[in-house]
């Protein structure tokens, strides 16, 4: 029998390329092991098929029909609500118009009747005065008289003072106060081509500036005037798992204006036009009208002139609706990594690897970097896969989706997969804390889901829900914000509709902040600790 | 049977982690219900809360310890091999597991009781000063109050069927970490999954048969008729999801390899 | 009952490895029966099938006439030791006999007992994650004797005990199998079981290769041979094929002589005056005898040297 022979030694691998070799031990170590790629496979997967369940179990019917709204797009393709009373004639391509508010009144619905606001339909009751917060009177230079052509706007509100707006997004504050006949609003606008200037005084001699607009592409020959509108009033009173109830309906904002003034003006007469109202328009409005005695105008009109944004019981959905499978998928990969990293722990392989790789941060970092990696992937692949079939699916069970630009969904893409593989790093490192994984994944998923589930369900009190999701690691979720919110629209829009109260990478950072603390307290504790 | 008790109540209680993770639930779930208790107003008359639900709060989050004790009560064994020499001091699978659920419930039912009691107290003690007085239409949060006692009795109840209800998930899946992520997903998913659809009928079927909602139903002490099941329903359909757990966490464990 | 394992005809996959191929012996009392093979032989599927952990394919695993999962209090028939470490190391040594003897209805003085035979007092009382090797193995002992039971298997049981620890459990198991009980040990070390077995069950490759006793297979492997130690050895090789013996040189000064037993070599021998220092009958150890019987029944094999 040949004696056997033990192999030369071969000289040891450079110092430099140490982290190299661990990063490609770690790598192989999570490959080899088929039941971690098939969780995340199922990660994947998962995210997928709830998503498209959840997307149809979403058929949207008003009152058994099929719902038919008109949402108009702005020129920066966002959904808007463009409803109002628009007492108007044309306007020349050098231009201005002034007019003096001496007061803006209105009425809110008196119902106490129950049931969601629902949208094309009147008011419940009868009606007593009241401002909304927001409603507005003023002036506005309009390309023409369709929903969602560009605009530009000065105006009085209820409660926020004088303002200029333009293409539904932009809102630039004036001087406070509401009009008063002791103490009217001077406004004018002024047009040289693309650019809308507005102004306000206070006794129609010193004006001052409170904004300048830049419509690119507006038409020759415009239309200007007198405008009147006022968003939808609503009270929620009880926001269960069953939908939010509450009471509200259209309000009325009426604005009496004088001292009218044109110049730069094209042959016409005043015309009133009623945009929107109808039943088929999605935000909760009444029809609206004028009256002219002598040189005073009263313009009277409902609805609003804003982005559409969800909440309130509108009847859009945002597109991170199609994403909510991300939840299942994030439990899949937090206990792929609970047990990537407790694995080591069983059986006693720690102390193979702390031979192989002395340095045992090096060792975290390989894996946390692994385990962040494939997730993503998996995140990426669901998430693009999720987004087109689950608008699909909504789209053809009768629900608006709420339009988003085109980096907007590569945010929700990309931030999807980043939270997974966050969640990812997070659950590895309390688990190398912790070293048992049913603790680290409940505190992952106590942490990050829990929250989310109770600002979806209306456990706690708004302000309490909305604090939460501000602190703990849930605040993540932010980065699937869509559709921002926008201050000067009032709506009643959570988490549940798809809105957070930081703004998306903020909340992504929170997240990330806590996955830093837990992967330092890691690293301190693998390097005191006996293997 | 008695021996197969006996051991595994012995098992239970020279395993150190137990007597923590059972202070966790009590802890957990009355620290919870304590800030859910302080964070709640009721501004007015017909403000729509139900103070007996919000006193309870905490056991959203103590059901995930729960789950944690009774899933680590089987998942253990797996994890050291002891499960070998279970198997072999009592090679009868399914009263094996019967023992495991009857001492593990003892042990819940004992702690939830506790934290029923505290989060009761919580709710007794913070509600009045907020808001949740007689003048705007609550009766004091007192066991005297018959729903309440239902409330408060039925959350013990709820907390011993989660027991169950991970017990048996762990016996079928084996592993501590999948079975805890497939216990709190399907208990915290499905109700983020109603609350998402936009169909009201959809979201109504998904309420009932989902085994969290249908099961906290048994806390509710107003707005009864707005409930998708009454809250003894909602327990049964919880009890149902219980028993199917166990009874595939039977059938896996009795036909497997050890 | 009676203190038997009957293997019958156990046949059992795991997925598309066939780990046993028929397996069938008998261990009887009064005796220590040795179970040794190659390692991926199947001694370790064997006892799990014997205690009914796996499922065989086809064929049965008794004790004493019975199936083990039929049993009733099945510690008090059969007491094994499988995995010395499948314990919870935050539990105490004495805690985890403790549940043991709950379970069969025994109490804390039988614990106390078996604590003491197995020579663990001192340490019962701390965590069992702190536990050497050769501890946990004794209180694997502990755990199979608690039931006191008329038939005991151990698999691997010297794994990790130092020199006085195997002393003292080959003493233990042999007085365990005078006691009348049946004893049945498994080991790939051949060294720990020469002196301690009476019958030797042989695996390869998930069957049986050999069902005798120690002294029977030493006396086949040995042979008629014996060495002979001298300072001519030509000439001692002359005499001795001449007289019909085959002769091979084991090295310096030594022969190995087949055919003649030493008494007819040391007659020659003298006869023809060829000095010699030793003559001694060749006694194969367990070690030969098991290697010449497994050479083709073994699985894993490390590859015979590296080229450079």
């Amino acid at each position: 029998m040949t004696a056997t022979q033990a192999p030369p030694r071969t000289a040891a691998p450079a110092e430099h390329g140490s982290f190299a070799a661990t990063l490609r031990a770690e790598w192989t170590k999570f490959r080899t092991v088929r039941g971690w790629v098939i969780g995340l496979t199922v990660a994947a997967l998962v995210t997928v098929l709830v998503g498209l369940l959840s997307g149809a179990g979403s058929m949207s019917s008003c009152n058994g029909h099929p719902c038919h709204f008109l949402h108009p797009v702005g020129p920066g393709g966002e959904a808007v609500t463009d409803t109002f009373y628009f007492v108007h004639r044309p306007l020349a391509s050098h231009g201005s118009i002034t007019a003096r508010v001496t007061s803006l009144t209105g009425e809110l619905p008196t119902a106490t009747g129950s049931g969601r606001v629902r949208a094309g339909q009147g008011p419940q009751s009868g009606m007593h005065p009241g401002l909304e917060p927001w409603s507005k009177g003023g002036l506005i230079i309009k390309a023409n008289t369709t929903q969602g052509s560009a605009y530009a706007a000065v105006l009085v509100t209820g409660d926020h003072g004088a303002r200029m707006q333009y293409d539904y997004t932009q809102d630039i504050a004036g001087p406070p106060g509401r009009p008063a006949p002791a103490s009217p609003r001077w406004l004018r606008l002024t047009r040289a081509g693309d650019t809308i200037t507005g102004y306000a005084s206070a006794d129609g001699t010193h004006w001052t500036q409170v904004g300048i607009a830049t419509l690119p592409g507006l038409p020759a020959t415009v239309q200007a005037g007198m405008f009147a509108t006022s968003p939808p009033y609503s009270v929620t009173t009880a926001q269960g798992l069953l939908g939010m109830s509450g009471t509200g309906g259209p309000t009325l904002a009426s604005a009496a204006l004088d001292h009218v003034s044109l110049h730069g003006t094209v042959p016409g007469a005043w015309t009133g036009t009623q945009l929107g109202a109808g039943r088929s328009d999605a935000s909760p409005a009444m029809p609206g009208r004028y009256h002219q005695a002598g040189g005073t105008f009263t313009v009277t009109g409902s609805g609003d002139i804003a982005p559409d944004a969800p909440g309130g019981g509108g009847p859009g959905q945002t597109l991170d609706h199609t994403l909510v499978g991300a939840l299942a998928g994030l439990i899949a990969v937090v206990v792929v990594a609970a047990m990537f990293i407790t694995a080591e722990y069983r059986h006693g392989l720690i102390r193979t690897t702390c031979a192989a790789s002395p340095r045992r941060g090096q060792v975290l970092a390989a894996k946390a970097i692994v385990i962040a990696a494939v997730s993503f992937a998996a995140g990426l692949a669901a998430a693009a896969v999720a987004i087109p079939l689950g608008s699909h699916v909504l789209r053809a069970n009768g629900n608006y989706l709420y339009p988003v630009s085109l980096l907007t969904e590569v945010r929700l893409v990309a931030g999807t997969a980043a939270m997974l593989a966050v969640a990812a790093v997070l659950a590895l490192a309390l688990g190398a804390m912790l070293r048992r994984s049913a603790i680290a994944v409940t505190l992952v998923i106590a942490a990050i889901i829990l929250p989310y589930l109770v600002a979806v369900t209306n456990v706690l009190p708004p302000g309490a829900g909305n604090w939460l999701m501000r602190l703990v690691p849930a605040a993540g979720f932010a980065i699937q914000q869509t559709i921002p919110n926008y201050p000067q629209v009032s709506n009643a829009c959570a988490v549940a509709q798809g809105c957070y109260p930081l703004a998306p990478w903020a909340g992504f950072a929170v997240l990330c902040a806590w996955a830093a603390a837990a992967l330092c307290g890691a690293l301190l504790l693998l390097r005191r600790r006996d293997a | 049977m008695s021996a197969a008790l006996h051991a595994e109540w012995t098992k239970l209680r020279t395993y150190p982690g137990t007597a923590w993770l059972l202070l966790a639930v009590v802890a957990v779930t009355v620290a919870v219900s304590a800030a859910a208790a302080a964070s709640a107003r009721c501004p007015a008359a017909g403000c729509g809360q139900d103070p007996s639900k919000i006193s309870f709060t905490g056991v959203d989050l103590g059901q995930a310890a729960v789950a944690i004790v009774a899933v680590l009560a089987v998942s253990a064994e797996y994890s050291t091999g002891m499960i070998r020499t279970t198997l072999a001091a009592m090679p009868g699978r399914i009263k094996l597991l019967a023992a495991k659920a009857a001492v593990v419930s003892v042990l819940i039912l004992a702690a939830g009781a506790l934290a029923a009691a505290g989060s009761l107290l919580t709710g007794w003690l913070i509600l009045p000063g907020h808001g949740f007085t007689r003048a705007h239409g609550f009766a004091p949060l007192t066991l005297a109050d018959g729903p309440v006692l239902r409330a408060t009795a039925g959350s013990v109840l709820y907390l011993a069927l989660i027991g169950l209800l991970s017990l048996g998930a762990a016996a079928a899946v084996r592993d501590s970490a999948v079975a805890i992520g497939l216990v709190l997903g399907v208990l915290y998913l499905l109700p983020i999954v109603a609350a998402v659809v936009s169909n009201a009928t959809v979201r109504r079927h998904l309420l009932q048969a989902a085994p969290m909602t249908a099961g906290l139903d048994i806390q509710a002490t107003t707005g009864l008729r707005s409930l998708p099941l009454s809250p003894w329903q909602g327990l049964a359909v919880l009890a149902a999801w219980a028993a199917g757990a166990l009874l595939a966490g039977g059938l896996l464990l009795r036909l497997r390899d050890a | 009952m009676e203190a038997t394992i009957d293997v019958q005809g156990v046949y059992k996959s795991f997925g598309p490895t066939l780990a046993l191929d028929g397996m069938t012996f008998t261990v009887a009392p009064g005796q220590v029966t040795g179970f040794i093979g190659p390692n991926g032989a199947g001694k370790t599927t064997t006892m799990r099938v014997i205690l009914g952990l796996d499922a065989p394919d086809e064929g049965a695993a008794l004790v004493g006439g019975r199936s083990y999962t039929s049993l009733h209090r099945p510690l008090t028939h059969l007491g094994s030791l499988l995995d010395a470490a499948a314990l919870q190391p935050s539990r105490t040594g004495r805690n985890h006999l403790l549940w043991l003897a709950h379970s069969q209805g025994l109490d804390a003085a039988r614990v106390d007992a078996v604590l003491g035979q197995a020579g663990l007092d001192k340490a019962a009382r701390r965590r069992a994650g702190g536990y050497s090797l050769g501890m946990r193995q004794r209180l694997g002992i502990a755990a199979a004797l608690l039931g006191d039971p008329p038939v005991l298997m151990m698999d691997e049981p010297f794994n990790g005990m130092d020199p006085e620890g195997i002393v003292w459990m080959r003493g233990f198991l042999r007085s365990l199998a005078a006691a009348g009980r049946a004893v049945l040990v498994s080991s790939h070390l051949m060294s720990e079981l020469e002196d301690t077995a009476d019958h030797l069950v042989i695996a390869g490759r998930g069957k049986v290769l050999a069902d005798t006793s120690v002294a029977g297979l030493l006396a086949a492997a040995s042979g008629d041979r014996a060495l002979l130690r001298t300072i001519d050895p030509d000439r001692a090789a002359t005499v001795l094929e001449h007289a019909g013996a085959s002769v091979a040189v084991a090295g310096a000064g030594l022969l190995t002589v087949t055919g003649l037993d030493t008494g007819q070599i040391s007659a020659l021998l003298a006869g023809q005056a060829v000095p010699f220092s030793e003559l001694s009958a060749h006694r194969a150890t367990l070690e030969e005898a098991y290697l010449g019987l497994t050479h083709d029944a073994v699985e894993y094999r490390a590859a015979e040297g590296v080229r450079p």
